[in-house]
C-alpha cells in the first residue's frame, strides 16, 4: 500500500498543476530513504519540499557524485546539478562513478525521473520521437543518468505530464528501463538486477501503480474527471478497485515552493506548468479560466 | 577443457578500438616517469596532442569546471573528424559539430538542437548510444587496463542495439550480465584548480570521471587556473587528484572553465550561458563561434576584448561558497 503523507493546514485556493504534482511527490516521500535524482526541475523540487515538511531524513544524491547535500537555495539560475549551491554541505563529494556504483550495489531506495513518453510497462523514453532505423525523428539529448537510475535503484517513480501523447502503448526507444516486454524476469533476463523496477507514476492528474507489471491507476485529482484521465491516454491501463482523491496543495507547501524552493519560477512558473486551478464557492476546484467564467470565489486574486 | 563464453546479444555499434595491451605500450613508450615541466601555451597544447580523428572527452563544459578555453583553442584550429565521448556535456557537442571538428558521437547526454540534428540527417555525425553512467564506467574500466566492464544497466534499453555493449551468461552466477567495452581515449581535456609544472593536479569539488579519464587517456592536456609549487603538492599528497605522469601538457589558463562556474573561485556567466544555449537550441551556433571563439587569437584575447575586468571581477565576487574549495 502507498504510504501518503498528510498535509496539514489550510488548502491553497490558486495554483497551477506543476506545483500540485510537486506537493503531492513531496508527500510520496519515505523518510530516512535514499532517492537518487533527475538533477533539476520537479524531482528535485519535490524531494526538497518533502524534507523541509514530511521527511526531514530523507537522503538525496545527484548524478555528479554529490550525497546528501544541503544546499544553497534557490539553485543556480542555469543548471541545478554540478554548481557549488547544489552541493553545499554534502557528506561527500564523489563522482558518476562512485554514485553509480552505490546504485548498483543496492544502496539507492528510490529513483525519480521524468520522460518524454512511457509505456504500460513503464519503460521510459528520453531520446527521440520518431523511428530510429529510418531517421525520421526529432531528437532530444539521450538518456543521461535515467537509465542507470532506472535500472539500479531498488524502485523507479516517474514524474511526467497527462497527456495522450506521453502515455503510448510502445514508446519509439527504450531510453531506460522499465518491465520491458512485460513478461515475468524480463529484467532479470536482460541483466538487471533482481527485484527492481518500476513503481510510480506521477501526473498532475493522476497516479498509478503497477499490477503484475502494467500500469494501474490508483488515484485522480479533485479538479478532473475519469473520463478526462482516461481520454488523455493513448492506453488504458488497469483500474485499482477505488480511486484515492489526490489531494490539492496547501498554503503551506505553496509558500514554501514559491518562496525558497522556486522564487525564480524555473520550474513552477516558466515552461509547461499546466492550467491553473482555482477553487470554487462551493469548495471544488477547476481550472481558472472555467471558474472566473462562472464568477469565481470574488475574494481571490484575478491574474498571477 | 576449454568452453566456448555465450553471447546472448550484441549492439551494432561501432566502438573505439579495445587494446589494453597497446594502451601499456603507449604508456612504456609516451608517457614521461621522469618529472619533466610541461608547461605550454593552449595552442602548443592543442597542435601537440590533439590529431584529427582523435577520441576526446571531457565533462560539464559550460556548466561546473569545464576544459572550456581548450573546447574553443580546438575549435580554432580546426581539428577534424574528433569522436567525442559525449557523456554529461551540454552545449560543446553543437559548437564542435558546427565548427566541422566532431564526426563521430558516444551519447550519454548532451543539448541536441538542430545543428546536431541537420549533422545526423546528412550523415556528416554518427551517433552511438549509451548513458552517463555507462561512459563513466567504459573509461573506469580503461583506466584500470581492462579490456571490458560488466553493468547491472544499460540491458534491455533501445540504446543497446545501437552500442557496443554485449549481454552474456556469466559464467561464475550463470546469470545474463551486460559488458560494456572499455574506453581509452586519445585525448583527455580537463581543467583543475591548481597543478604545478609537471602536472600534479588538484581537482576540489564533485567530477564525473575526469581522474578516471586522466589515467585511461593516451594524451592527457591539463588546464589549470593557478600553477602551484610542487612542494605544496608534496606538503598535501592526500588531496592530489592526478599525477604527473599521465600528464602530457599543463596549461595555465585562469578563468579557463568560463562562462562555466568554478566553484570555489568565479561564478558563471549567466547571460553567456544563455546565448549559448539559445544559439543551440536556435540553430545560430554559427554567429555564436564567430562572436565568441573566431573573434579572438586565443583565450587571453578573448577576456581581454570580450569579456572584460569588470565582468571577471563581479563573477569573482559571486562566487561565496568556498567551504571544500581550498586546500
Amino acid at each position: 500500500m502507498i504510504q501518503i503523507h498528510t498535509a496539514k493546514g489550510e488548502k491553497a485556493s490558486y495554483f497551477n498543476e506543476r506545483e500540485h504534482q510537486i506537493c503531492l511527490m513531496a508527500r510520496l516521500i519515505e523518510d530516512g530513504k535514499t532517492y537518487w535524482v533527475a538533477g533539476g526541475g520537479s524531482p528535485m523540487a519535490s524531494i526538497l519540499l518533502a524534507k523541509k515538511l514530511y521527511a526531514p531524513n530523507a537522503v538525496y544524491v545527484t548524478e555528479d557524485g554529490v550525497l546528501a547535500p544541503e544546499p544553497v537555495l534557490p539553485f543556480d539560475p542555469i543548471m541545478t546539478m554540478v554548481s557549488s549551491r547544489a552541493g553545499y554541505r554534502a557528506l561527500q563529494w564523489g563522482t558518476m562513478n562512485s554514485i553509480g556504483f552505490h546504485a548498483q550495489m543496492g544502496y539507492m531506495d528510490y529513483g525519480i525521473l521524468n520522460t518524454l513518453q512511457v509505456d504500460p510497462y513503464g519503460n521510459i523514453n528520453s531520446t527521440l520521437l520518431g523511428d530510429y532505423e529510418s531517421g525520421e525523428f526529432r531528437r532530444f539529448g539521450g538518456p543521461g543518468g535515467a537509465d542507470s537510475i532506472a535500472s539500479l535503484c531498488w524502485r523507479t517513480i516517474l514524474m511526467t505530464d497527462h497527456q495522450k501523447r506521453k502515455f503510448v502503448p510502445r514508446v519509439d526507444f527504450i531510453s531506460s528501463p522499465g518491465f520491458l516486454d512485460g513478461s515475468e524476469g524480463a529484467r532479470e533476463r536482460a541483466g538487471l538486477p533482481r527485484g527492481t523496477g518500476p513503481y510510480l507514476v506521477l501526473t498532475p492528474w493522476a497516479l498509478f501503480d503497477y499490477e503484475d507489471r502494467y500500469l494501474r491507476l490508483i488515484g485522480i485529482s479533485p479538479f478532473v474527471t475519469l473520463e478526462q484521465v482516461l481520454a488523455e491516454m493513448s492506453f488504458r491501463p488497469k483500474m485499482a478497485d477505488q480511486l484515492l482523491t489526490l489531494e490539492t496543495p496547501t498554503e503551506e507547501e505553496l509558500t514554501l515552493l514559491r518562496t525558497e524552493i522556486d522564487p525564480r519560477g524555473q520550474v513552477t512558473i516558466t515552461g509547461d506548468i499546466g492550467r491553473w486551478i482555482m477553487r470554487r464557492e462551493d469548495g471544488s476546484f477547476g481550472p481558472a479560466d472555467e471558474v472566473e467564467a462562472r464568477g469565481g470565489d470574488p475574494n481571490l486574486p484575478r491574474s498571477w | 577443457m576449454a568452453r566456448e563464453l555465450e553471447v546472448l546479444a550484441e549492439g551494432q555499434g561501432e566502438y573505439h578500438r579495445v587494446d589494453p595491451d597497446g594502451f601499456r605500450e603507449w604508456v612504456r613508450d609516451h608517457k614521461q616517469r621522469a618529472m619533466v615541466p610541461k608547461l605550454m601555451s593552449a595552442k602548443e597544447a592543442v597542435e601537440r596532442f590533439v590529431q584529427d580523428g582523435d577520441y576526446i572527452v571531457y565533462e560539464c563544459n559550460y556548466i561546473q569546471r569545464g576544459p572550456a578555453a581548450l573546447i574553443r583553442e580546438i575549435i580554432r584550429q580546426g581539428k577534424k573528424d574528433l569522436w567525442v565521448g559525449a557523456k554529461f556535456t551540454w552545449v560543446d557537442v553543437a559548437l564542435l559539430v558546427e565548427a566541422g571538428c566532431a564526426s563521430k558521437l558516444d551519447v550519454g547526454f548532451f543539448l541536441f538542437g538542430p545543428v546536431v540534428d541537420r549533422a545526423v540527417k546528412e550523415g556528416r555525425v554518427k551517433i552511438y548510444e549509451y548513458s552517463n553512467v555507462v561512459m563513466t564506467n567504459r573509461i573506469k574500466a580503461g583506466a584500470m587496463g581492462l579490456p571490458f566492464i560488466p553493468v547491472r544497466s544499460f540491458g534491455g534499453t533501445d540504446g543497446f542495439k545501437y552500442s557496443g555493449a554485449k549481454l552474456i551468461k556469466d559464467p561464475y552466477t550463470g546469470q545474463p550480465i551486460t559488458i560494456v567495452p572499455a574506453l581509452n581515449p586519445d585525448v583527455a581535456l580537463i581543467h583543475v584548480h591548481q597543478a604545478d609544472i609537471y602536472g600534479n593536479a588538484r581537482v576540489f569539488g564533485t567530477g564525473i570521471s575526469d581522474v578516471e579519464s586522466a589515467l585511461a587517456s593516451r594524451k592527457v592536456i591539463i588546464s589549470t587556473e593557478e600553477i602551484v609549487d610542487t612542494e605544496e603538492i608534496r606538503n598535501n599528497p592526500g588531496i592530489t587528484a592526478i599525477p604527473y605522469y599521465c600528464v602530457d601538457a599543463v596549461v595555465h589558463l585562469p578563468f579557463g572553465a568560463y562562462p562555466g562556474e568554478m566553484a570555489g573561485r568565479y561564478a558563471s556567466d549567466v547571460e553567456h550561458v544563455v546565448e549559448v544555449v539559445g544559439a543551440t537550441m536556435r540553430g545560430f551556433v554559427r554567429q555564436y563561434l564567430d562572436k565568441w571563439v573566431y573573434s579572438a587569437q586565443d583565450h587571453f584575447e578573448m577576456l581581454d576584448k570580450l569579456v572584460g575586468w569588470r565582468k571577471l571581477q563581479e563573477m569573482v565576487q559571486r562566487a561565496t561558497i568556498k567551504e571544500g574549495y581550498l586546500p
